[in-house]
């Protein structure tokens, strides 16, 4: 009885996660076009709905009802795959991403996560480092110049980005004793890592912008050379998974953001429910996001890649010798 | 003294260089262009409304579609002296004179064909009694060409210039005959420029 109500349990809170995270991109195509609106002096959506509300829905139905097209020359299969496979590392992030400690409901006590791993972190960079799968696929596969060029872009940023970030947490890490997400959380209880860390937490901020294919580091999909990149050729409901990856991906990062840098759920001198709080930083961060989206230009190929192995990676090298000094 | 004024210049020239690496070091313009975005984030939107909240009321100088002025009577101000027809450079204006009951001359026929029309505004330039012109309404896009031929009486009803303009009046769109976007506020509009910064 006791192991059926478990593994209900943990069904439960599966449905739930997969639910939230399917819905989620919807109100964030909405804020982000908001967003982009008012830093123009705009007012973004307005028509579909109250302010432009129902504007999310009304552009799903039509993805929903475009032709899905597949070119003519392109190979059919991995066409066909690789939105799959650049939709599902998002999702499989979120079984290691805890929202919370635990919280009493009817007596029983139900923890704010779905697995608590030892090795927490690891597992979330690398399979975050699989997404970087469906873009070259979906390049390859499409057969286009523009999707090969923005896919092989891709490739190569993906790849130099992932050094310097997986570095960044290193510092966290040495702090916590501890991979586990929840240790990391626990540790931070006093001060937040930020204090600590401001190197560590800039050099992850920025690499994450990277690795979420944000200005200004879009160089994958950089519209203005590139068309769309390796999603040109895609249209209807594969062009839309790679953008709920691609949304899923900045919600991500800022839980990743606020749970390593930020004091997860801890909150500062205000006493809300740590969830509330978690929920604040997050939605601060992806706020942050979209701010800097509309903010700047895009950095060129070779500029890209100095930053990258020039200045993030000596920094985050860096990052980890200081700490290691201070923590002796 | 000159020796000074160098070791001074020196200074002020290594002071400004090292406070620009310093600078650069902590991304001081892009934390700039940050607080630029930020402070338009938070302020008002410049967007008119258009076709279901707001419309805008063109200035008197504004060339829009041309309308007929009448007198006490009623009756159109036109002569038909056929100089508008003669000064249009699109040869769009047709105008067929004839002599009504009072033994005045005035348009049997006065079209204009407004898929042609070029709104340069010579017309009006030349019109010697004051009767054609262009005015303030600027809605009459059509599906059909032939509707874009406007004969004398609708000429007449058309709405003529406006006192002041360039102002913005609420609004409402209506699609139930046509499309239609009537103001509804009379009067007093607001300045389209209200919240437009200028440095």
């Amino acid at each position: 009885m006791e192991s059926f109500f478990a593994i209900g349990l943990i069904i439960g809170k599966l449905a739930v996660v997969i639910a939230i995270l399917l819905v989620l991109p919807i109100p964030l195509t909405w804020i982000e076009r908001k967003i982009a609106g008012h830093i123009q002096q705009r007012l973004g959506p307005m028509r579909v709905g109250w302010h432009g509300l129902l504007q999310p829905l009304a552009d799903g139905i039509k993805l929903l009802t475009k032709e899905d097209h597949i070119p003519a020359e392109a190979d059919r299969f991995l066409f066909t795959l690789a939105p799959i496979i650049a939709l599902v590392p998002p999702f499989l992030v979120f079984v290691a991403i805890p929202i919370g400690d635990s919280v009493t409901i009817f007596g029983t006590e139900i923890t704010l996560y779905l697995a608590d791993m030892n090795v927490g972190l690891l597992y979330i960079l690398a399979v975050a480092g699989i997404e970087v799968y469906g873009v070259i696929f979906a390049g390859w596969a499409s057969n286009s110049k523009y999707a090969v060029l923005g896919s092989l872009r891709t490739c190569a940023q993906m790849i130099s980005y992932e050094i310097p970030m997986g570095f960044s947490v290193i510092g966290v890490v040495m702090l916590a004793h501890s991979m586990s997400l929840l240790d990391i959380v626990e540790a931070q209880a006093g001060l937040w890592n930020v204090v600590y860390q401001p190197l560590g937490f800039f050099v992850f901020f920025v690499a994450g912008l990277a690795e979420a294919q944000r200005i200004p580091f879009d160089l994958p999909e950089a519209e203005g050379d590139l068309c769309a990149g390796y999603h040109t050729e895609y249209s209807g409901i594969r062009f839309s998974f790679f953008m709920i990856s691609e949304y899923l991906i900045v919600v991500f990062l800022s839980a990743l953001i606020v749970l390593l840098f930020f004091g997860g759920w801890h909150g500062i001198l205000i006493p809300l429910p740590p969830v509330v709080w978690f929920l604040l930083k997050l939605s601060f961060f992806i706020w942050v996001f979209m701010w800097l989206r509309f903010t700047f230009p895009r950095y060129r190929y070779d500029q890209l890649m100095s930053i990258g192995w020039k200045v993030l990676l000596p920094l985050s090298l860096a990052n980890i010798l200081i700490s290691g000094i201070f923590m002796l | 003294m000159r020796e000074r004024m160098e070791k001074v210049d020196m200074v002020a020239k290594v002071a400004r260089k090292v406070s620009g690496w310093i600078g650069w070091a902590f991304f001081l313009d892009l934390l700039d262009g940050l607080s630029l975005t930020l402070s338009y984030m938070f302020s008002k939107t410049i967007t008119e409304r258009y076709p279901d909240d707001e419309k805008w009321i063109p200035f008197p100088r504004y060339r829009g579609h041309h309308f007929l002025k009448s007198n006490a009577e009623g009756k159109t101000n036109c002569v038909a002296c056929e100089l508008c027809s003669r000064i249009c450079p699109c040869r769009c204006i047709t105008v067929v004179p004839h002599e009504d009951e009072d033994g005045e001359r005035h348009p049997q026929v006065f079209e204009i064909d407004l898929g042609r029309c070029l709104f340069c505004g010579l017309c009006e330039d030349a019109c010697p009694a004051d009767a054609i012109a262009l005015g303030r309404h600027y809605e009459f896009c059509d599906h059909d060409s032939k509707t874009l031929v406007v004969g004398r009486d609708a000429l007449m009803a058309m709405p003529g210039k406006v006192e002041r303009g360039g102002e913005v009046v609420a609004a409402r769109l209506s699609t139930e005959v046509g499309v239609t976007v009537t103001a509804t506020g009379d009067g007093e509009g607001v300045d389209w420029w209200r919240h437009i910064r200028r440095r």
